[in-house]
């Protein structure tokens, strides 16, 4: 074999604390390899350049670049040998960067770790084979989960690239989070009056199926062709009947029941529609609070609509969908607040979170968007804004910064102002985040134009005086003294944490997901969209925070890499997956048995039982490999004696 | 290129692709300074880790490994890191007995964004192996030479089986014959002193059948090449519980075997029985008691009391009778009191580290690589396709050196992780007399500490634990790395 070994300066990142030119000096010296050099900057076009322009030079067979992680640039140099003619897979490389330079000064250590890296992956690339990629149809349909502004985007992006969409929303109505605000920020926009029309779209565009009340139940398969179970949640409402009408709401005698599209603001019936423009327009009765459910006694919905849609019997449906690519749009929740204590631990009615205010902001809320104390039902005049409530907290373990807050408090101080003018309102804040087109000019409009009080500090405490005002007593920093504020109305800035249930769905999808529970990207910044599971994408604040027009960019995002990814009518499997020595095969089917896809059968091969891999069900994880004793079946590119050549060439030197 | 010469140790790292080179790279990412000791093997998943990679770094040089993976739960295949748990558990408790420091290994997770951990096990690990320096090298250890003391306590009486039903049993097996292939029994071997396998195919075969200590085969040995034919097995208790495995891993058909089954009262260690006979000509008598046996060779008596000549196993024993049986004869003695650590084990364990790395030294160094342990082993299923006559994979070179004749002993241990019966027919087989079921005994004992009690043979419809896992692991502690 020739190999070629490729030191990279990476400019000083890496030349900096590895004498690059040792490095290479030495790699000549490593069985098989022909030519070693250090280039300033391999990835580089002239970097690239030099590596073709060797391995035709040096009759090279294989190639060993010492740079930045593999998780980086391995695509990008094997797209590189290819070009000169190589097999991709007869490239290896060497970490020198994040896991050499990076972490140590020493030169003398670092030098002595890089060229031992360098012989490891030497070592290795003498036992690759050339291996080739199959190729497979590609179910060009794609699956997004959660209809919030995001999926509604990428949805409604693929649909009209003409892609047929099934949309997947846990709630009885798409529309998510943005569908409660009341306006936005920083233009003042009515919310509704911007994503309605989106939401009609969705329903009247003939690629979109929408499964509303539904929950992903089980996701099998692989990139172009996924199988889909969705578990679409008892209604007890026949939509296929139901028109929306609205009379059985009219008529529930259950009036009492707690309003979640509202954010518990107010009450509404057993049997509801979420909002009067949701999408789909369909009731859906609450089990918990529907006397006819609970007791038997009642059915009033059932003979009020003129339909005949309510069915009382009915039962939670599994229906499966084939698709070739994921979006997972699944939004967030707000950080359960009433773990601090100082603001009352959730004991006082009259302290809000700002998704509640945007209730009663809004027109089409339990107060027809007139303020009012959720103690009384009396007008506030001085409402405080606490912000950083979970977010920034290391103490919670919500480090994080939830990114909108400190604009969307900005936009509620000045709503306030717009509804109630005698009102006054004050912020407490940390530091004031607003840092996206038009909103530092906002924020200090709050200031300038509608007077709003901004303390900088935190609130240490929030009690009730006993004549039907909050004490909000906190520090003021900038002036170094304790401040006091009379609030009738407290509205807390809750941080947002990822949707309930994210962590399951990751599992589902076979994508990694962060402590908080938000979606893991491919790389933090090149491929904020992809995940490492290939055909499953990102939009929203599933993959971390950000505000509506980050969601919707990324929505799009997500439906450019899906349409791009549908342009090929044929996808490349990774050929980097196990294969059978049907000679060694004893068919005692422990690769069958723990091979966690399914991806092993056993077969009848002239009389015999042996195992055989299902080439496109194959992930490539490699566990069968381990648990076959006789290492009959081998992950290519991870061959025993792949990694065997890099433990040896580490400790017998 | 040798090591920075008292600066840096040998670490290897076997880092999964998706959580913990992330992770490492994450920390690089973040400047985050660590030893540079640690040198990693990118791997697709912590599942693909055969723990024999490591066993092969420790033996080969490495002063320490450590693997991390995905945590629980999130692993990028979804289940890699639960068989990568239990299996690395059972590594980590297997390697004392070897004589190395469990402390030279570790496992632990870090997914991709904890650049942190990742810093923090790395130096912690560093500094652990640095504490504990570099690893002795097996081909320079010391001589020593121990002989494990077979003078236990039985957990029942041991006899010679004057008064099994052999009659009986005789009658079951011409019966039950015409409608078998063969049934597979004892009978005398190249002198009375000795026996072996016989294979009765006619009513008159039947009539060599015999009973007693000198039985010491394990016929279930035999069955997986007859699979897809009718035959019967004669069994003893630790017989039975190979049958057993045997079918749990579908290795012969439950429909396909007729057991038969007698108590056993233990068996004789020929190893130390023809020591002591030494060189002989001729065998005159053979006489059986209650208590044990007499052989006269040349003229001369020698006594062996079963007491102090059972095999190793049999004072363990707590199966004296078949766990499965389709013809079942006489009762067997029940058995009392708590099972003992088995001789050999026991021998290992009141040495130290350095003295078993010794030990196992002095033991290699005789072996012959004849690999007869491995032919009579019955759960060595693999046979011809064996990996250490391979070389796709190469896992053995031919060298002849202890270092890799003591890997073979460790793979064949770790092959056998969860299946082994400890019926012994590997150190029985042994021409040289290494206890080399020790080491099985070892991996034994982890698992059944470690499963809650489970022992391989007893229930051909359980699960391995080797071959399974739980999501909650109640034996399996994480690493906390801010101890």
């Amino acid at each position: 074999m020739r190999i070629g070994v490729f030191i990279c300066h990476c400019g000083s990142n890496i030349g900096g604390t590895v004498d690059c030119a040792k490095v290479a000096a030495l790699a000549a010296t490593f069985p098989d390899v022909v030519y070693a050099t250090d280039p300033m900057y391999t990835c580089a076009e002239p970097g690239q350049a030099a590596i073709e322009e060797a391995i035709k030079n040096y009759q090279l067979d294989g190639v060993v670049v010492a740079s930045c992680s593999p998780r980086m640039h391995e695509p990008t140099f094997r797209r590189t040998v290819e070009r000169a003619g190589l097999n991709r897979y007869m490239f290896e490389m060497a970490n020198i960067r994040e896991h050499v330079s990076w972490i140590g000064k020493d030169i003398e250590a670092n030098t002595n770790k890089a060229a031992e890296l360098v012989k490891m992956a030497v070592a290795k690339l003498r036992n690759n084979k050339a291996l080739h990629a199959a190729s497979f149809d590609v179910n060009k349909k794609v699956l997004v989960i959660g209809g919030g502004v995001a999926g509604i985007q990428a949805a409604l992006d693929c649909a009209e690239g003409g892609i047929p969409v099934v949309l997947v929303e846990r709630e009885a109505t798409i529309g998510g989070k943005m569908a409660k605000l009341d306006k936005t920020f920083p233009t003042v926009d009515c919310s509704a009056c911007i994503l309605g029309p989106k939401m009609v779209d969705v329903a009247q565009s003939p690629n979109i199926t929408t499964y509303a009340y539904s929950e992903i139940e089980s996701i099998s398969g692989y990139v172009g062709n996924f199988t889909v179970t969705i578990r679409k949640k008892t209604t007890y409402v026949d939509w296929s009947k139901c028109t929306g009408c609205g009379a059985c709401t009219e008529k529930c005698p259950s009036k009492k029941t707690p309003d979640a599209f509202n954010e518990v603001t107010g009450l509404t019936t057993a049997i509801t529609i979420a909002f009067p423009q949701a999408i789909p327009k369909k009731a859906v009765i609450n089990a918990q609070h529907c006397k006819k459910l609970l007791t038997g006694k009642c059915g009033v919905c059932a003979k009020t609509c003129p339909t005949g849609a309510i069915n009382y019997e009915m039962k939670d449906e599994l229906v499966t969908e084939t698709v070739g690519a994921i979006v997972a749009a699944t939004g967030y929740d707000l950080v359960d607040w009433t773990q601090y204590e100082q603001y009352g631990g959730g004991r006082y009615p009259d302290v809000i979170t700002s998704l509640q205010y945007e209730r009663l902001l809004s027109a089409s809320g339990p107060t027809g968007g007139h303020i009012v104390r959720p103690s009384d039902g009396k007008e506030p005049k001085n409402v405080v804004f606490i912000q950083c409530v979970g977010s920034r907290d290391r103490s919670i373990g919500r480090p994080y910064c939830s990114g909108f807050c400190c604009m969307y408090t900005a936009k509620q101080a000045v709503l306030t102002k717009d509804h109630m003018p005698d009102s006054q309102s004050y912020v407490f804040y940390m530091d004031i985040r607003a840092n996206g087109k038009l909103y530092d000019e906002f924020q200090r409009r709050a200031v300038e134009e509608y007077g709003t009080e901004y303390i900088r500090g935190r609130v240490s405490k929030i009690y009730p005086d006993g004549k039907g005002h909050l004490i909000v007593k906190g520090a003021d920093t900038l002036l170094g003294q304790a401040v006091e504020v009379e609030a009738d109305l407290v509205v807390l800035a809750v941080g947002v944490e990822a949707a309930k249930g994210a962590a399951r769905l990751a599992e589902k999808l076979r994508i990694s997901y962060d402590s908080y529970g938000f979606f893991m990207e491919s790389h933090v910044k090149l491929k904020p969209v992809e995940t490492n599971t290939a055909g499953v994408y990102l939009a929203g604040v599933c993959q971390g925070v950000k505000d509506i027009p980050a969601s919707v960019a990324q929505g799009s995002a997500a439906a450019a890499k899906v349409l791009s990814l549908f342009s090929k009518d044929k996808l490349q499997s990774d050929p980097q997956i196990s294969q059978v020595d049907i000679k060694r095969c004893i068919a005692c089917g422990k690769c069958v048995q723990t091979c966690p896809f399914g991806a092993i059968e056993l077969f009848d091969f002239r009389g015999q039982q042996k195992a055989r891999v299902i080439e496109t069900v194959c992930q490539g994880c490699g566990l069968c490999t381990a648990t076959c004793p006789q290492g009959a079946i081998q992950l290519a590119h991870f061959t025993d004696n792949q990694i065997l050549a890099e433990v040896d060439a580490l400790c017998q030197c | 290129m040798s090591v920075l010469a008292g600066k840096e140790l040998r670490i290897v790292g076997f880092l999964c692709n998706w959580c913990s080179y992330g992770g490492a790279d994450t920390a690089g990412v973040a400047r985050a300074t660590q030893p540079t000791d640690l040198r990693i093997v990118r791997v697709p998943c912590s599942g693909r880790i055969d723990p024999l990679f490591i066993l092969r770094a420790l033996l080969h040089g490495a002063d320490g490994v450590l693997v991390s993976g995905c945590h629980p739960g999130d692993c990028h295949y979804a289940e890699g890191n639960y068989y990568a748990r239990r299996r690395l558990e059972i590594l980590k408790q297997f390697l004392p007995v070897l004589g190395i420091d469990p402390r030279r290994f570790e496992y632990t997770w870090i997914s991709a964004s904890e650049g942190q951990r990742w810093q923090l096990a790395v130096t912690k690990f560093t500094q652990q192996i640095h504490e504990l320096g570099a690893a002795p090298a097996f081909e320079n250890a010391e001589k020593l030479i121990q002989i494990a003391d077979m003078a236990l306590t039985a957990l029942r009486p041991l006899g010679t089986g004057q008064h099994a039903a052999l009659a009986d049993l005789k009658k079951a097996i011409v019966e039950k014959l015409p409608e078998l292939d063969c049934v597979i029994g004892w009978q005398q071997s190249y002198d009375a002193a000795h026996s072996a396998p016989l294979f009765m195919r006619k009513p008159e075969d039947v009539e060599k059948l015999v009973w007693g200590p000198l039985n010491v085969n394990n016929l279930a040995t035999y069955l997986p090449q007859y699979k897809g034919k009718k035959v019967g097995i004669v069994v003893k208790g630790c017989d039975s519980r190979s049958v057993t495995q045997l079918l749990q891993e579908g290795l012969i058909n439950r429909d396909d075997v007729v057991v038969f089954s007698m108590p056993c009262e233990g068996t004789l260690d020929m190893a130390r029985i023809n020591q002591a006979l030494g060189a002989y000509q001729h065998i005159d008598k053979v006489a059986y008691d209650e208590a044990g046996v007499s052989i006269t060779a040349d003229g001369k008596e020698h006594r062996f009391c079963m007491v102090e000549y059972a095999q190793g196993k049999c004072y363990s024993c707590a199966t004296p009778g078949a766990v499965l049986a389709d013809v079942r004869l006489g009762t067997p003695t029940p058995v009392t009191g708590t099972p003992a650590t088995p001789p050999e084990l026991a021998l290992l364990d009141s040495m130290s580290l350095s003295e078993r790395f010794a030990f196992w030294h002095t033991q290699m160094e005789r072996c012959i690589r004849c690999y007869a342990c491995r032919n009579a082993c019955p759960m060595c299923v693999c046979r011809d396709y064996c990996v250490a006559e391979s070389r796709d994979p190469h896992w053995l070179t031919q060298e002849d050196t202890a270092t890799e004749k003591f890997f073979f002993q460790t793979i064949h241990a770790l092959h056998l992780a969860g299946r082994c019966t400890g019926c012994g027919e590997c150190q029985r087989a042994c021409p040289v007399g290494i206890p080399i079921l020790a080491l099985r005994q070892q991996i034994a004992r982890a698992v059944a500490q470690t499963f809650e009690g489970y022992r391989p043979g007893m229930n051909a419809k359980a699960t391995p634990p080797l071959m399974g896992f739980t999501v909650e692991e109640n034996n399996i502690k994480e690493k906390d790395w801010n101890k």
